[in-house]
């Protein structure tokens, strides 16, 4: 294991050479360290909270240079200390380790660290100092001694990496406070510009994704999260305005021989974003879907509501606009086979099948139910034919819906608006508990729909093969176990009817025909997903698989990362013959592993002011309707929201002992 | 970074002031989330500040410059904060002036000037700008890190006729992007680069041509240093007042003498008629004319035009003379440019006579005359360079100075407006004016004087009261009902100043939800007494509008006449050369048209991501 020689984190010094072990400091439990690409020590790592040094022949002086010169590099340039103070540091430091005469000394260099520290704007210029100072302060003759011959430093190996909070938490890594500070800078285009480097869904991501980003955000810890996702639909939206931005195949950094083709399956937004990601590495792009239109489970999963589907379809046409083709109508197993795809010349074929076969609830007697009984995802495809006009679908009487997720809340507020005279959800867990967005469950609240939780059903009552009601049982909740957690468990004789027409089951999905795909040499584990290591290969050469098929029903932006994930891979195997080292992919590992990006509290007062919100129809009215529940929020408020960001950049860097491989990017 | 919502603490009940904290040892009473900064001024404690400007509600907190050192409860130690944007809590110590808080202070400062063009001495806010006094208020003494080439690789934005962007003296503190933002909406301005590079840009494009910038000018009035200014013409007049060949003619606006002394030590509001004049030929400037003479010819012309689309039925018709505002609808709302009134402003029409009727009366050579024209606007500018307003190449007016470059002017030649004898007018043909034409420079101004003369047009008489007070305030938006008599009886008419509230009232009409028969709008907040090419005033925004106005509204008191068509001059004009209002030969002369200057600004994806920076490109 990588030893530290010596080192500063939260103000604690460690110091093997003096006998200062620092051991209260995560120093003694630092987590893959040893080396970061293979036979590559790593010699000395700096941060937003200190640094370590694992090898005493590495020059600080010039680790130092090589951590400001990346806080110069993306300074913003907004507040004076920052903007003024990293050039002036760097530059010092780069006549310093090359030997030259330097026009500031350390007094000078910590006076003017010691200005961003305590006067930055944002994270970034108050943290990208910290180690230094602490160099200044505790190993100042360290760094006199290297400079004092004015020798030239021998340069150092390594690489810096700046991230914040929001960023190391969204699936796709998109830079959060970057887009935030273009909406402020007055460039909504440019942030969607950076939005597009990650993912071509954007305005279908601000609407639907779950947030992860947001429950990272710390400005939480003055008022509210920022609302990511509400600018995120606002920048997006401006597509549909004057500003619309052009997709064009100039976006294709080098288009490759035509032979270079690629087949994706599925066009989900897993599918969607491989194919995008693909396009823009110049291969050509046939993807197969078996529906008759594009978006996966965006399109036939989420109702219109939430989603309307001119919206998605302004999306996934991009894949047609940078010369994508899809080819609908087609399904693996039925219509072509993947040994068909090798035969007509593909390169390499990306699985995104999604999971699409509805579980039913399990209980005796289901079988005989002809009439009235859906699993989630068929009740939603009726939905969807019924809002494209194609099927009309109407309900009537009492609708039960039973399951806590976001898939069960679309059903339940889909089941009011196709006429249930009252709509129900059952729900086995708490409300708390459930796992759907805590607004999707508000706004199923405005529209008067019956929640019943700590509550599950036992059996299906039917005559005829016609739903007539449905037995529940009442639950309640066990003791903690040991990791705190409380298991459910049913209240014997509480069991009682409730009359119903209609029973929807949304309590999960799987992969559709398994047994087909295997036989194609395609594994899948013992939770029924296709088995996929973590650059998304598949066991079958050439294939690779990524979104709800690998782990089991998941969030779009999951999946919309797997994509990216998966043409990265791809493009690999295809030009290397594996899937090559991915230097930030490493370095979020040991930020994250190592538990680097504090969850602190922010001490210093801030001003508070709440966060804007979609405007919203009315519930009485919507409840009537499928058009799209919340509105895009104006230029004035996306202004007033994007001052909210507090830019909690951090800074990251490594000294190697080699140069790190330079992977996809 | 986190103010979100305008909270205006003056006249605030004291009572709510809840908050109880100690400010250098003083005890203070603070608002709930009230900055330490709005708490310390109440108290008259003096923190330096740059970026910040409370007049408009400015606390972006980029300057740096306003740290304190406090202590509260959710912290050990003290703290270094900006006052700008911390609010109080309860119990707070805050130290405005301890070592530690001036030392950052200074060196915030030290910092500012490192990438800041130092050649004050060229600068146009040499001895007023708010960088040299702030640099004197932390006690300046040295200029460790000033890097010349750093400085002078920042932009410099030369495409405007108007206007000059010289990013070497910015500070990034975006008041500019504020107010052309959040008060005009014209939101023309945004924040470009990183790092040093960090600049303030036109949206899209610095082409004139193409981007949506519409000179307003408010930007200018609003910066603390040099960055942005008026194009300086000043020696292109200079050259015409010297040479002996050329016959100068010089206008000057009906706002310029309310908005003028202030700059020459005289209390705000000070009427230098006299004074302007006197100067002006004390330069050798050969005729002074007034603007406020063509002020009263638009009122015959618009007054007339607008008589013609109401009987035809045609509303509403929005009023002409403001440049900024047929930049914005040109740009912006092109499709209600035929409601624009046709007739040319009063700096044109001024021009316009001078050049063809003027040389008729007094024997000169309408090619030796060049008109000089001295404006509170920097759009005045642009519309003196647009094509429909000259022949052959020639402009109609050859130069257009603003209040502050005829300040600069005065200046070099050495004369201080204070010590100057007043003249008068002498002009027998293009210098009398009415008070209707005088109240031009103020919001509701052309409304009222358009009303006087329309009124007597209708009814063979004149108004009993012709002071309309109805028309008067200041209001955003103004609306009233004007009973015209005769066979036109009652109109609605409506008053509208600074671009944010002409956007709405525009959107109000485009969506027939507003009915009006004639407005008037003014694109400066007060109308051209502030207009962007006026004097500019430090650490506040329009602090003399209500002096300029009451002094205008003196002027038209004053006055003799108060209806632009009992102008003698005016009545001569026509029966000597135009013959009647909207006649054919004024038609040609006095009224010009507009054209669709929208651009279709869509981007390709590509073009923004080679515009990125800062982000973690993929490929």
């Amino acid at each position: 294991m990588a030893q530290v020689v010596y080192g500063v984190w939260d103000g604690v010094v460690h110091d093997a050479r003096r006998n200062l072990p620092g051991t209260d400091t995560p120093l003694a439990a630092l987590r893959n360290f040893d080396e970061f690409d293979e036979g590559n020590a790593v010699r000395a790592f700096f941060a937003d909270r200190g640094f370590f040094v694992f090898d005493e022949s590495v020059s600080l002086v010039d680790g130092l240079f090589h951590y400001i010169n990346k806080a110069a590099e993306q300074s913003c340039g907004a507040c004076t200390p920052c903007r003024m103070g990293t050039v002036l540091i760097r530059d010092a430091l780069d006549k310093m380790r090359r030997g030259l005469d330097s026009p500031l000394d350390f007094d000078d260099i910590e006076m003017l660290a010691d200005q961003m520290k305590e006067t930055s704007l944002c994270g970034l210029g108050q943290t990208c100092c910290i180690a230094l100072l602490e160099v200044i302060h505790h190993f100042r003759e360290q760094i006199e001694k290297e400079v004092a011959d004015h020798m030239p430093i021998r340069a150092q190996h390594g690489m810096a990496y700046m991230t914040a909070p929001c960023i190391e938490a969204c699936p796709s890594k998109v830079n959060v406070p970057r887009y935030i500070d273009y909406i402020r800078d007055g460039k909504p285009e440019n942030s969607l510009g950076v939005l597009l480097q990650k993912y071509p869904m954007a305005a279908t991501c601000g609407r639907v994704c779950v947030r992860y980003c947001e429950q990272a955000c710390r400005r939480k810890f003055v008022d509210e999260a920022v609302g990511i996702k509400t600018l995120k639909r606002f920048v997006a939206d401006q597509q549909k305005g004057p500003h619309a931005l052009k997709f064009t195949r100039e976006m294709i950094q080098k288009p490759l021989a035509d032979g270079m083709k690629v087949a994706v399956i599925g066009a989900g937004p897993a599918g969607i974003s491989c194919a995008y990601h693909l396009l823009l590495h110049g291969y050509h792009v046939d993807v197969f879907e078996k529906q008759d239109k594009a978006g996966g489970m965006a399109q036939i999963g989420i109702p219109n509501y939430r989603l309307p589907k001119d919206t998605l379809a302004m999306e996934t046409d991009i894949i047609v606009d940078l010369g994508g083709r899809f080819l609908f109508g087609q399904q693996l197993g039925a219509d072509f086979t993947i040994d068909d795809l090798f035969q007509r010349g593909y390169k390499a074929v990306f699985l995104g099948l999604g999971c699409q076969e509805g579980t039913m609830l399990g209980l005796k007697n289901e079988e005989q139910v002809r009439e009235g009984y859906f699993t989630g995802i068929d009740f939603l495809l009726k939905v969807h034919d019924h809002v494209d006009g194609i099927n009309t679908f109407q309900l009537k009487g009492d609708v039960v819906v039973v399951g806590g997720g976001n898939v069960a809340m679309d059903c339940v507020r889909s089941a009011v608006r196709l006429g249930a005279d009252n709509a129900h959800l059952i729900y086995r867990r708490t409300r708390d508990a459930m796992p759907a967005d805590t607004e999707e469950v508000e706004e199923a609240e405005k529209e008067d729909i019956d929640f019943h939780t700590l509550c599950t059903p036992t059996r299906i009552i039917s005559e005829n093969g016609k739903i007539t009601g449905i037995e529940l049982v009442e639950m309640e909740e066990t003791e903690p176990d040991e990791s705190g957690r409380r298991s459910v468990r049913p209240i014997p004789g509480t069991e009682h009817v409730m009359a119903c027409s209609t029973v929807i089951a949304a309590i999960g999905q799987q992969v559709e025909s398994q047994e087909r795909i295997a036989e194609e040499g395609i594994d899948f584990n013992h939770w029924k997903c296709v088995e996929a290591d973590k650059s998304l290969t598949t066991s079958r050469p050439g294939v690779f698989a990524g979104g709800d098929c690998v782990t089991g029903p998941s969030t779009l932006i999951y999946a919309m990362s797997a994509g990216l994930k998966a043409a990265r891979s791809i493009d690999d195997w295809i030009q290397f013959g594996t899937p090559r080292f991915f230097k930030r992919s490493r370095m979020r590992e040991l930020i994250n592993e190592n538990a680097f990006l504090a969850n602190d509290a922010v001490e210093t007062p801030v001003r508070n002011g709440y966060r804007v919100h979609n405007p919203a129809l009315d519930p009485d009215l919507r409840k009537k309707m499928f058009s799209e529940v919340e509105q895009t929020i104006s230029l004035e408020d996306a202004y007033t929201e994007a001052q909210r960001c507090m830019r909690c950049y951090r800074l990251y860097s490594v000294i190697t002992k080699h140069s790190i491989p330079e992977g996809a990017a | 970074m986190c103010t979100t919502e305008p909270i205006s603490y003056a006249g605030r009940d004291p009572a709510e002031a809840t908050i109880k904290l100690q400010i250098n040892n003083k005890q203070c009473m603070a608002f709930p989330n009230e900055t330490i900064l709005s708490c310390a001024r109440r108290h008259d404690i003096y923190i330096p500040t740059l970026c910040e400007l409370d007049d408009i509600d400015h606390t972006p907190g980029t300057c740096r410059v306003c740290v304190v050192e406090i202590t509260h409860s959710k912290h050990n130690g003290a703290q270094i904060v900006t006052s700008c944007n911390t609010p109080v809590r309860e119990g707070m110590t805050v130290q405005t002036r301890s070592k530690k808080a001036r030392d950052m202070q200074k060196l915030q400062v030290e910092l500012l000037m490192a990438d800041h063009l130092q050649d004050c001495a060229t600068c146009i806010r040499h001895g007023d700008c708010e960088l040299q006094d702030v640099a004197q208020y932390v006690g300046l003494t040295e200029n460790r890190f000033f890097d010349r080439l750093l400085a002078e690789s920042r932009p410099v934005d030369e495409a405007s006729t108007s206007m000059i962007r010289d990013m070497r003296r910015c500070i990034r503190c975006q008041r500019c992007v504020a107010i052309c933002r959040d008060h005009q909406g014209i939101d023309a301005l945004v924040m470009e680069g990183t790092g040093n590079n960090r600049v303030v840009a036109l949206r899209d494009s610095t082409d004139p041509m193409s981007n949506i910038c519409v000179s307003c000018g408010q930007c200018v009035l609003v910066c603390p240093t040099g960055a942005l200014g008026e194009r300086d013409e000043i020696d292109k007049a200079l050259d015409y007042i010297c040479d002996p060949d050329i016959t100068t003619v010089v206008q000057f606006a009906p706002a310029v003498r309310v908005a003028f002394g202030e700059e020459f030590g005289m209390p705000a509001g000070t009427n230098v008629e006299g004074h302007v004049i006197a100067a002006c030929r004390k330069i050798g400037v050969d005729i002074v004319l007034d603007t406020n003479f063509a002020a009263d010819v638009v009122i015959m012309e618009e007054g007339t035009e607008l008589l013609g689309r109401l009987k035809e039925g045609r509303k509403p018709t929005f009023t002409s003379c403001c440049p900024a505002w047929i930049n914005f609808a040109e740009t912006h709302y092109p499709d209600i440019l035929p409601l624009l009134s046709s007739t040319k402003s009063p700096q044109q029409v001024l021009s316009t006579i001078a050049k063809t009727y003027l040389p008729e009366k007094q024997d000169i050579a309408a090619d030796k005359i060049r008109v000089i024209s001295i404006m509170p606007c920097i759009a005045k500018k642009d519309e003196a360079a647009r094509p429909q307003l000259g022949e052959a190449g020639k402009q109609d007016t050859d130069v257009v100075l603003t209040t502050r470059e005829f300040a600069r002017l005065l200046r070099r030649e050495g004369i201080d407006l204070k010590t100057i004898k007043p003249s008068s007018f002498d002009n027998p043909y293009m210098s009398e004016y009415s008070g209707a034409a005088a109240i031009f420079g103020t919001t509701g101004g052309v409304m009222e004087a358009a009303v006087r003369t329309i009124y007597s047009v209708v009814n063979g008489k004149e108004l009993d009261k012709v002071e309309l007070t109805q028309l008067r305030g200041f209001e955003g938006v103004r609306e009233a009902t004007v009973d015209l008599g005769g066979p036109i009886g009652a109109v609605k008419v409506a008053m509208v100043h600074g671009l944010g509230d002409t956007r709405k009232l525009v959107e109000m009409v485009r969506s027939g939800e507003a009915d009006y028969d004639f407005i008037e709008v003014m694109a400066c907040p007060g109308g051209c007494v502030d207009g962007g090419g006026s004097l500019r005033s430090k650490k506040a925004y329009l602090p003399l509008a209500m002096a300029r106005r009451e002094t205008i509204y003196n002027v038209d008191r004053k006055t003799n006449v108060r209806q632009s068509h009992k102008n003698m001059q005016v009545q001569a004009l026509y029966r000597d050369f135009l013959q009647a209002p909207n006649s054919e030969k004024a038609h040609h002369l006095l009224h010009t048209h507009y054209e669709d200057r929208r651009k279709d600004l869509r981007h390709t994806v590509k073009e923004i991501w080679d515009n990125l920076s800062m982000s973690s490109v993929l490929y």
